[in-house]
C-alpha cells in the first residue's frame, strides 16, 4: 500500500476513469447507469468502513448509522431551509462527522473487539428506532418524500447538467466525482504519517502507543473522516432516490451489504471495497428475479469468503499466479539443474 | 396508575428478564470459552422457536415432549454449526474478527432459509398452561409464572453442571486457560463444541417459552441478540452468573422504562443504558477491572 504506484498502475486508474467518464455518453440506457450509481454510492460506503475496520482495526458493526443520518439531515434541510441539495450534503455529511466523533469518544477506551462491535451496533440501533419513532418529523416508516434532486447547470462544453430521474447522467458524473474525492481522500490519508500510525495501531496497539502514536487522536481522526465519507454517500442516497424509509436508510441490511461487498472485495485495501461494491451490486440486479434468495445468497457469499477466501477477491490475483507458477515449477525448474 | 399495576409490571419485566438472560447466558457462555462473538444467536432463539411450533401446531406433538425434542436438536444444530464454520476459523490467524463475521454471514443465511421455509407469516403457539394467580391485588398469568420457573430450573441446572460436574470444570478450566487444560488432557475443541450447542441449547429455551407470548418470524431473532448482547455488557462479557444478574436488570429497568415513556423507546431504553454501562464500566457493572 505504501510503494508508489508504478506506471503500468496509473495507467490502469487512467483508464478505468476515462471509461466510466466516457460511458454515459456512449449508452444513456438510464438502468445500467443506475445500477453503476448505486455500485459508487456503495463503494463510497464500503471504502469508509473500511478505513475503520480494513485499516485502523477498529471493527465497527455500525456505519449504517451515519448514512441515515447524512440521508436525513440533507433531505430534512432542503425541506425545511429551502438550501439547496448542492450544500445540503456537506453540511449533512459535517454532520454525521459530529455523530462519529460522538460515538468514537465511548471507543477510545474500550480495546476489546467484541465491545467495540456490540457498541456501535447499538448505536446504530438507537439512531434507526428514533428515526422511526420521530414521526413528525421523519414520518417514519411511511416514507420521508418529497427530497428535493439537486438543480441542474450548464457546463460549457459537456451542455446542460439535468437531475431527473429520466435523465441519470447528471446524478452519474456527480457521484463519480465523490468517488473519486473520497477515494483519493482515503488514499492521501493512508500514505501520510498517519496512515502509517493507524495500520501500527491495528497490527499492534500497545506496541503502537509506546512508539508515540497518539492513539486516541488517531482513533478519533478516523471515525471522523470514515463518518464525514459516509454521510456524503447517504445524502447523496437521498437526493437521488427521493424517497427514506427508517428500513431502507438505515436498516441493518443495508450494514451486512457494506460487511459483505469489503469482505468479497478485500478487506485492509484499497481497490478492494469498491470492486466489491461492483460486483455485488450486479449480482444483486442480476438476482432481482430471485428476489427471496437475495439475502439468503448474500449470507451464502459472507460464509463462503470468510471460510475459503480469508482476503477477498481483491487477492484472487496473487493466488492464481502463484499456482500457475507453482504449477509450472516441477517442469521448468529440474531442466535447469540439468 | 395504581401501586399494584407497577408491581405487575416489575414482575413482568423480571419474567421477560428471566428469558434475556437464558439468551444472554448463552452468548456468555460462548464469549467465555472461546472468545468468539456470535452474532448467530438470536437464530437459534428464531428456530427454537419455529422447532417448537413446528412440533406443537403441525405435527400436535404435547409441549411437554416436543420442548425436549426442539432443545436437542437446537443442541445439534448449534454443534453442527460450530464444527463446520468456527472449528476451523479458531485455528487460523485473525479469528477475533473472522468469527464475527462469519456468524454474521450465518445470521442472514439462517433467518432466510427460515424465511422460505416457514414464510414471513407471524406465527404462534398455544398456551402450554392457562388461568390467573392473584395475589394481593396482583394478577399474574400462569404462563408468565411457568416461564419464570422454568428459567429457574434452568439456570439451577446449568449452575449445577458449570460447579459440580467433569463437564463443567472442563468447561471452565477451558475458558481460563486453554493450554493448560489442555496439558491435563482436556480436548478444547470438543469442549468448544459441546459449549455451542449448550448455548444454542439455552436460546431454544428461551423461545420455547416465549412462543406463545410473542411471535415467531423469521426475524424475531435480531432484537432477542440485541437484548442479549446488552444483557453480557451489564454483567460483564463472558460471565455466566453476570448474564443472569444482567438479563433481570435488564428486564426491570425496561418495564420501569416504558412506564415512563412508551413502548416504542423500549429499545432505546436498553441501548442507552448499554452505552453508559460501557462509558462507565467497560468491564461490566459485577465483573472486576482485570
Amino acid at each position: 500500500m505504501f510503494e508508489p504506484l508504478r506506471p503500468w498502475q496509473w495507467l490502469l486508474v487512467a483508464i478505468t476513469l476515462a471509461a466510466l467518464a466516457a460511458l454515459p455518453l456512449l449508452s444513456s440506457n438510464s438502468y445500467v447507469l443506475h445500477v453503476l450509481i448505486l455500485s459508487m454510492i456503495f463503494g463510497i460506503f464500503a471504502s469508509a468502513w473500511n478505513l475503520v475496520t480494513g485499516f485502523a482495526g477498529l471493527k465497527t458493526f455500525g456505519h449504517h448509522a451515519f448514512f441515515g443520518i447524512g440521508a436525513y439531515s440533507s433531505a430534512l434541510v432542503a425541506l425545511h431551509s429551502g438550501l439547496s441539495p448542492w450544500l445540503t450534503i456537506w453540511i449533512a455529511a459535517l454532520i454525521a462527522t459530529v455523530a462519529g466523533l460522538f460515538i468514537g469518544l465511548p471507543i477510545l477506551r474500550i480495546r476489546s473487539m467484541p465491545h467495540v462491535a456490540i457498541v456501535t451496533l447499538g448505536f446504530a440501533e438507537i439512531v434507526r428506532i428514533t428515526i422511526s419513532n420521530l414521526q413528525s418529523i421523519t414520518r417514519g416508516e411511511l416514507g420521508l418524500w418529497g427530497i428535493p434532486p439537486f438543480e441542474s447547470f450548464t457546463l460549457p462544453v459537456l451542455g446542460e447538467m439535468k437531475f431527473t430521474p429520466a435523465d441519470k447522467a447528471g446524478y452519474y458524473y456527480l457521484i463519480l466525482v465523490l468517488l473519486v474525492f473520497s477515494t483519493g481522500l482515503i488514499t492521501l490519508l493512508m500514505r501520510s504519517k498517519s496512515g502509517l500510525a493507524l495500520v501500527a495501531m491495528r497490527d499492534a496497539e500497545d506496541a503502537a502507543e509506546s512508539l508515540g502514536v497518539n492513539l486516541t487522536r488517531h482513533k478519533l481522526l478516523v471515525f471522523g473522516v470514515s463518518a464525514f465519507l459516509v454521510g456524503l454517500a447517504g445524502a447523496f442516497f437521498g437526493h437521488y432516490i427521493g424517497i427514506l424509509t427508517p428500513s431502507a436508510a438505515v436498516g441493518p441490511d443495508l450494514m451486512i451489504l457494506v460487511i459483505a461487498m469489503a469482505l468479497v472485495g478485500g478487506l485492509g485495501t484499497l481497490s478492494g471495497p469498491l470492486v466489491g461494491a461492483l460486483v455485488l451490486t450486479c449480482v444483486v440486479e442480476l438476482l432481482r428475479d430471485l428476489n427471496d434468495l437475495r439475502l439468503l445468497i448474500y449470507g451464502a457469499i459472507i460464509i463462503t469468503v470468510v471460510m475459503f477466501l480469508p482476503k477477498g477477491l481483491a487477492t484472487l490475483g496473487p493466488l492464481v499466479r502463484r499456482r500457475i507458477t507453482y504449477l509450472r515449477a516441477p517442469t521448468t525448474s529440474p531442466a535447469k539443474h540439468l | 396508575m395504581t401501586f399494584s399495576l407497577f408491581i405487575e409490571q416489575i414482575i413482568n419485566g423480571l419474567i421477560i428478564g428471566s428469558m434475556y438472560a437464558l439468551v444472554g447466558s448463552g452468548i456468555a457462555l460462548i464469549y467465555g470459552t472461546m472468545r468468539v462473538l456470535n452474532l448467530a444467536h438470536g437464530e437459534f432463539y428464531m428456530l427454537g422457536g419455529y422447532l417448537v411450533f413446528f412440533l406443537v401446531v403441525t405435527c400436535g406433538v404435547p409441549a411437554y415432549l416436543a420442548i425436549p425434542i426442539a432443545l436437542l436438536a437446537a443442541f445439534l444444530l448449534g454443534a453442527l454449526i460450530q464444527r463446520l464454520t468456527i472449528h476451523y476459523l479458531l485455528q487460523r490467524e485473525g479469528w477475533a474478527f473472522s468469527t464475527i463475521a462469519v456468524t454474521l454471514g450465518l445470521s442472514i443465511f439462517l433467518q432466510n432459509s427460515a424465511l422460505l421455509l416457514f414464510g414471513e407469516n407471524v406465527q404462534s403457539v398455544p398456551y402450554y398452561v392457562t388461568g390467573i394467580v392473584e395475589f394481593a391485588g396482583v394478577r399474574i398469568p400462569m404462563q408468565r409464572l411457568l416461564i419464570l420457573g422454568v428459567a429457574i430450573l434452568t439456570i439451577a441446572v446449568m449452575t449445577y453442571v458449570l460447579k459440580a460436574t467433569r463437564l463443567g470444570w472442563a468447561i471452565r478450566a477451558t475458558s481460563q486457560d486453554r493450554d493448560a487444560a489442555a496439558v491435563v488432557g482436556i480436548p478444547a475443541s470438543r469442549i468448544y463444541l459441546i459449549t455451542f450447542g449448550i448455548a444454542a441449547a439455552l436460546g431454544a429455551i428461551a423461545a420455547a417459552m416465549m412462543a406463545p407470548i410473542y411471535a415467531i418470524t423469521p426475524w424475531s431473532g435480531l432484537p432477542i441478540l440485541f437484548k442479549g448482547f446488552v444483557v453480557v455488557i451489564l454483567g460483564g462479557l463472558g460471565s455466566f452468573p453476570g448474564a443472569i444478574v444482567g438479563g433481570l436488570l435488564l428486564g426491570v429497568v425496561e418495564a420501569v422504562g416504558v412506564q415512563l415513556t412508551s413502548t416504542e423507546w423500549r429499545d432505546v431504553i436498553a441501548f442507552a443504558l448499554m452505552i453508559a454501562v460501557i462509558w462507565v464500566r467497560p468491564w461490566g457493572l459485577f465483573g472486576s477491572k482485570s
